[in-house]
């Protein structure tokens, strides 16, 4: 429960610091002692940042904010995994007890060109953003929907769809990859908004928009190797990228 | 609400130049001259199979196989698969490294499609190039002898054959060569199925155990073949 | 105590015509003439994107801003349970006037009748407007929408995506604003913290904005500014909260005569995992759904340390039940909240730190089998298993209310528009529809009301009204502004002090926890008052803010958000002191019947109370709105 309890450990850690996009960065290292088990991995950081401040070193930006593994704020390549080594879980949600006394860990911000550094572990994502308003919706004006339950949706159609919904948009799937491809990003809301009667009218525009939107943001290309698959957070299928592949192809070919 | 927004929602690019200009559709054409190639590698066995009838079914064969025109026009569009399937993976694998320009000190891989195979698909790629080129010149190019088949004058292509795996190294690095085209086709074929959008939750786990059986079985037959030739 | 600045603009004629005959009564604004006006929206959750998207539909000129790196991150995306509309799909009931009576009555009759009357009834145009976006919710096998009961409804109301139904739904939303982003009909401003708001002549005509990478302020001029920058619950620090949800907009409004209303209403959720040490940042909301089928119990002895599973059932006290046997471990969150407090307090309490009840799914693993259970909770477990490292399926849960939602929020008349011509306040950054405490299921629906179905019509009072007169950044106004916020900034960054400004939140915080938490005494709540005075003051002295003003420096920001923070701290506690009553959410020990039940004062504060700024260090103003009731009769809410 407290700070000095015997079970707490010493950490060693490496971590990036770039002061700007402009400047280039490198890889520092810290020790910290008396880590609790109990912390989130993201609470061992506030608490480096405490120590850093009261050795007036700048604290280590890093991006975070629901800490419940939901707003896709929270990033890092944690000794080689996205997101640290648990399966379907955000660094949020990792916990200090995963590590044991005397571990080093290594800890780099998300890499992609399309990603760009904005200070030590922080990156921009807007180009998910941008690939969203290329085509990421449905275009309906509020006040003109239908009664929702007018369409039937078969309930295995509908928790398919949910299943690619699950994203977060964090980019663990980009930084994961070896190519930094975002197919997974992409193919969650393209799959997500084919399967459902309601993307039915713009699914061709959609896939083929959000598809070239995303290549122009500088992603690289899927090879299949479903390292996306195995880093996501919400353990979204790389079958929800062959639909988008199925998507493209019949949009190109047929319309 | 108004209109304001009804007819303004963006389009996609026109199919003409969507194929080649987009990541997704130069990947089917990667999976659809890959899997073309696959086609030509099981003519290839079927035809190599009649090595085992003897000489003269698999002499005739050979003969009937270049002694049309045909040929030409088979023999351009495979040439223009292969360097299709080559170009186009170069480049993805270019743009691939471009998209990362700054490396992690430490990376992990840990995707259920990463292994030895997908890993290496760049190498074994060239490396089966560099294969391709040989084998042209040691077969395709190699050795000329002449036979007479029901009284046609042909090529002995059989003896080629035999002669060529009859010395040991041909014979190694003829099965090294089969053993990395068997790595590339392990990733290659049920990827291709990936990235023509044929794979589902439904079929998933039979394509990919049909692109397993392809991958190592024909190149296990050629090995076969090879090692029959040596031992004859 | 003058209220002359309060008129709700509530219109008159039944209630069910309300709403009616004021759009048919509001003024309209040309079709061609919208993009003639330029509206800013700052937070883009569930009432900014929904709200940036509608206007900008219309045609309006919309600039959206947020905290975050992008729209889809704020906090509305954290909500997990559902959002109720007054569908009546399961045929079990349910009508706008009942989803109305049983807001008012969950808000503990501290609520605007019209407006919740209103926001009852476009609940069901918001579940059209989701679905047609692509929001995946659950479904029957019939293909039909599934809804289930939720959060002391008697009524199947709720709809739900999985846990996620706030993900789902501000998904949607943020889809519809970035689909106006494209079509260059919304400019998007992220990573922007709001520093200032611009007045004109008495106008909000616009705000200046801190960019976050670069450091640079920004102006923006506007025909109207609309807030939709969420809840303040991490006053408390400790809160399910997101750590970036903060005052400061709602607070530079407030500073710049928007008035605050009942800032002392805030609800604890009682279904959250336990603190587990110091060095905790944020608490972790488990699904109030999982009050369906858990039941909640402590040992009935004082000081029982045994483990849960050597207690037996005889010497378990399952006193949601014992208390409230009609609605039993679904009674209301306030409610459920101050009993797990008081078992605490009688030295009930479980786990190590004695501050834990049980949540127990045994006798709903033995009844309905495991793979249901995991069925309908499974993530929700897996969340628990993941933080705690016990497993929920073998060993009851541990809970403990945490702060979670602030009903209190800048008032707002019936046209959502505050005391400030021109700010609109939207979804939890206002006061309006929630009364004293909210029920589970309502917060989607009203920051969805307020911005897909509310705003778009309401606006146009203002703007054809009073919006002629352009406004520039040049302005001497934006100048102004810019200069304050430098001013402030510089200040923080040259105090150099030995404390880092996220110590200072959590003395906050402790302060707040303690004395203007779950129950609330006149003596606590002087003595915090006194208490944050003093932290304050340490704070502007002692507060170590590192960096730069240039480029991205969180810390500088933290310190901003802290220094509002220890403000409204202060409001929240003479809000409190000042209400002598207890109701909802906010429970006086001086007030209470004698079976330790919220005692109301109907006669002397069926009323809002409206906070005026005077000053910092200066006692504010206090104003009242009455609040009428005629369509439902004040009762003592009762879930016995």
């Amino acid at each position: 429960m407290n700070n000095s309890n015997k079970n707490n450990m010493t950490i060693h850690l490496k971590v990036w610091r770039q002061a700007s996009n402009k400047e280039k960065g490198k890889m520092e290292s810290y020790t910290l002692s008396d880590v609790s088990p109990d912390m989130s991995f993201l609470e061992m950081l506030d608490q480096l940042n405490l120590k850093l401040m009261k050795e007036k070193i700048e604290p280590v930006s890093f991006d975070h904010d629901c800490r419940e593994g939901i707003c896709g704020m929270c990033s890092l390549m944690i000794n080689g995994h996205a997101h640290g080594p648990q399966l379907l879980t955000t660094t949020c949600q990792l916990h200090m007890r995963e590590y044991k006394d005397g571990d080093e860990i290594v800890i780099e911000p998300w890499r992609s060109r399309a990603f760009p550094v904005v200070k030590d572990l922080v990156v921009d994502r807007s180009a998910f953003d941008k690939i969203m308003a290329a085509g990421g919706f449905v275009s309906v004006n509020t006040g003109s929907a239908p009664d929702a339950n007018g369409t039937a949706i078969a309930k295995v159609v509908a928790d398919e769809a949910m299943d690619a919904a699950q994203c977060i948009g964090c980019g663990a799937c980009v930084a994961a990859c070896e190519n930094g491809s975002a197919m997974l990003f992409v193919a969650a809301k393209v799959s997500q908004l084919s399967l459902l009667p309601q993307g039915q009218p713009e699914a061709a525009s959609r896939v083929k928009s959000m598809v070239a939107k995303m290549d122009e943001m500088g992603f690289g290309n899927c090879t299949n190797h479903s390292e996306c698959m195995a880093a996501c957070p919400k353990g979204i299928s790389v079958e929800h990228i062959a639909r988008m592949n199925r998507d493209f192809l019949k949009s190109s070919l047929l319309q | 609400m108004s209109s304001e927004t009804g007819d303004a929602a963006p389009s996609g690019p026109k199919f003409s130049f969507l194929i080649l200009q987009t990541s997704v559709g130069r990947k089917y054409l990667v999976a659809i001259t890959g899997l073309l190639s696959c086609g030509f590698l099981l003519g290839h066995l079927a035809g190599n199979l009649l090595l085992l009838m003897g000489p003269d079914s698999f002499n005739s064969y050979a003969h009937k196989l270049t002694s049309t025109s045909l040929i030409y026009v088979a023999e351009a569009i495979l040439g223009v698969i292969f360097l299709v399937h080559l170009g186009l993976a170069l480049k993805l694998n270019w743009e691939n490294k471009m998209a990362r320009p700054q490396k992690y000190v430490k990376k992990k891989t840990f995707g259920p499609g990463e292994n030895i195979f997908s890993s290496t698909m760049p190498y074994t790629g060239i490396a089966i190039l560099v294969f391709l080129v040989l084998h042209l010149t040691q077969f395709k190019f190699g050795s000329v002898y002449m036979t007479q088949v029901e009284g046609v004058e042909m090529r002995d292509v059989y003896r080629t054959v035999i002669e060529f795996f009859k010395n040991i190294w041909s014979l190694v690095w003829y099965c090294v060569a089969m053993s990395l085209l068997a790595m590339h086709l392990a990733h290659g074929v049920q990827s291709s199925f990936q990235s023509l959008g044929i794979r589902s939750k439904q079929i998933g786990q039979w394509l990919k155990c049909g692109s397993r059986i392809f991958a190592f079985g024909v190149p296990a037959g050629f090995i076969f073949l090879s090692i029959w030739c040596h031992l004859q | 105590m003058s209220s002359h600045k309060l008129d709700s603009k509530v219109p008159s004629g039944s209630i069910d015509q309300k709403w009616n005959q004021h759009k048919f009564q509001s003024k309209m604004i040309n079709p061609s003439n919208k993009r003639k006006y330029k509206i800013i929206v700052v937070g883009t959750g569930l009432a900014g994107s929904s709200a940036a998207a509608s206007l900008a539909q219309l045609g309006y000129e919309v600039s959206a801003f947020c905290i975050q790196d992008s729209p889809r991150r704020a906090h509305s995306i954290a909500a997990q349970g559902g959002i109720n509309a007054a569908k009546n799909y399961q045929n079990d009931g349910d009508s706008v006037q009942r989803l109305f009576y049983d807001t008012i009555k969950g808000g503990d009759f501290r609520a605007r009748e019209a407006n919740v009357y209103r926001l009852a009834q476009v609940s069901t145009s918001i579940i059209d407007q989701c679905v047609a976006q692509g929001v995946p919710f659950a479904r029957e096998y019939g293909g039909t929408l599934s809804n289930r009961s939720f959060g002391g409804a008697q009524v199947s109301r709720t709809f739900y995506a999985r846990g996620q139904t706030g993900q789902q739904l501000l998904l949607g939303a943020y889809s519809a604003l970035m689909r106006m982003v494209g079509l260059g009909k919304v400019k998007l401003y992220p990573r922007r913290e709001m520093t200032e708001l611009v007045l004109v002549d008495g106008h909000a005509k616009g705000a200046v904005f801190k960019n976050l990478i670069t450091g640079e302020y920004e102006s923006h001029a506007a025909d109207a500014v609309i807030l939709a920058t969420g809840g303040y619950g991490n006053v408390y620090y400790l809160s399910t909260n997101a750590m970036a949800c903060n005052t400061s907009a709602n607070w530079a409004a407030y500073k710049k005569g928007a008035f605050f209303g009942n800032p002392c209403y805030t609800q604890i959720h009682p279904t959250c995992i336990p603190v587990h040490g110091e060095n905790q940042a944020k608490l972790t909301l488990m699904s109030e759904s999982l009050r369906n089928d858990g039941r909640v119990w402590v040992p009935k002895k004082v000081g029982d340390t045994r483990p849960p599973d050597q207690i037996p059932a005889e010497e378990r006290d399952y006193y949601l039940e014992r208390i409230y046997p009609s609605f039993g471990n679904l009674a209301p969150r306030d409610i459920s909240s101050r009993q797990a407090k008081n078992m605490c307090d009688e030295g009930r309490g479980v786990g190590s730190s004695g501050l834990a009840v049980y949540l127990d799914f045994k006798d709903a693993i033995q009844r309905d089998g495991k793979s249901v259970v995991e069925g309908k909770y499974g993530n929700l477990f897996d969340m628990y298993q993941r933080i705690t490292a016990e497993n929920p399926y073998d060993v009851p849960m541990r809970i403990f209310p945490a702060v979670h939602y602030t009903m209190g929020g800048l008032w707002v008349d019936y046209n959502l528009m505050s005391t400030i011509p021109g700010l609109h306040v939207l979804g939890e950054a206002n006061f309006s529809d929630h009364g004293a405490n909210r029920l589970g299921a309502s917060a989607l629906m009203q920051g969805l009301a307020d911005g897909y179905f509310v705003i778009p019509y309401t606006i146009g009072n203002y703007l054809a009204a009073s919006a002629s007169k352009k406004i520039e950044t040049n302005h001497e106004a934006f100048k102004e502004a810019t200069e304050a916020s430098l001013i402030r900034e510089n200040k923080f960054l040259n105090i150099k002090g030995s404390k880092g400004a996220m110590e200072y939140h959590k003395d906050l915080g402790k302060i707040m926890w303690d004395s203007v938490g779950m129950s609330r005494s006149e003596a606590g709540l002087k003595k915090a008052i006194s208490d944050i005075q003093k932290l304050r003051h340490e704070f502007h002295q002692n507060v170590n803010v590192p960096g730069s003003a240039k480029g991205f420096n969180p810390e500088l920001i933290r310190a901003f958000r802290v220094s509002d923070f220890l403000e409204l701290g202060e409001v929240m506690a003479r809000d409190a002191l000042e209400r002598n009553e207890s109701c909802g959410g906010h429970f006086r020990d001086e007030f209470q019947t004698e079976d330790g039940e919220a005692k109301r004062d109907d006669e002397n504060f069926c009323h809002v109370a409206a906070w005026e700024f005077q000053g910092v260090d200066k006692a504010p103003n206090r104003h009242q709105e009455k609040l009428e009731f005629e369509n439902v009769k004040l009762s003592t809410r009762s879930y016995k």
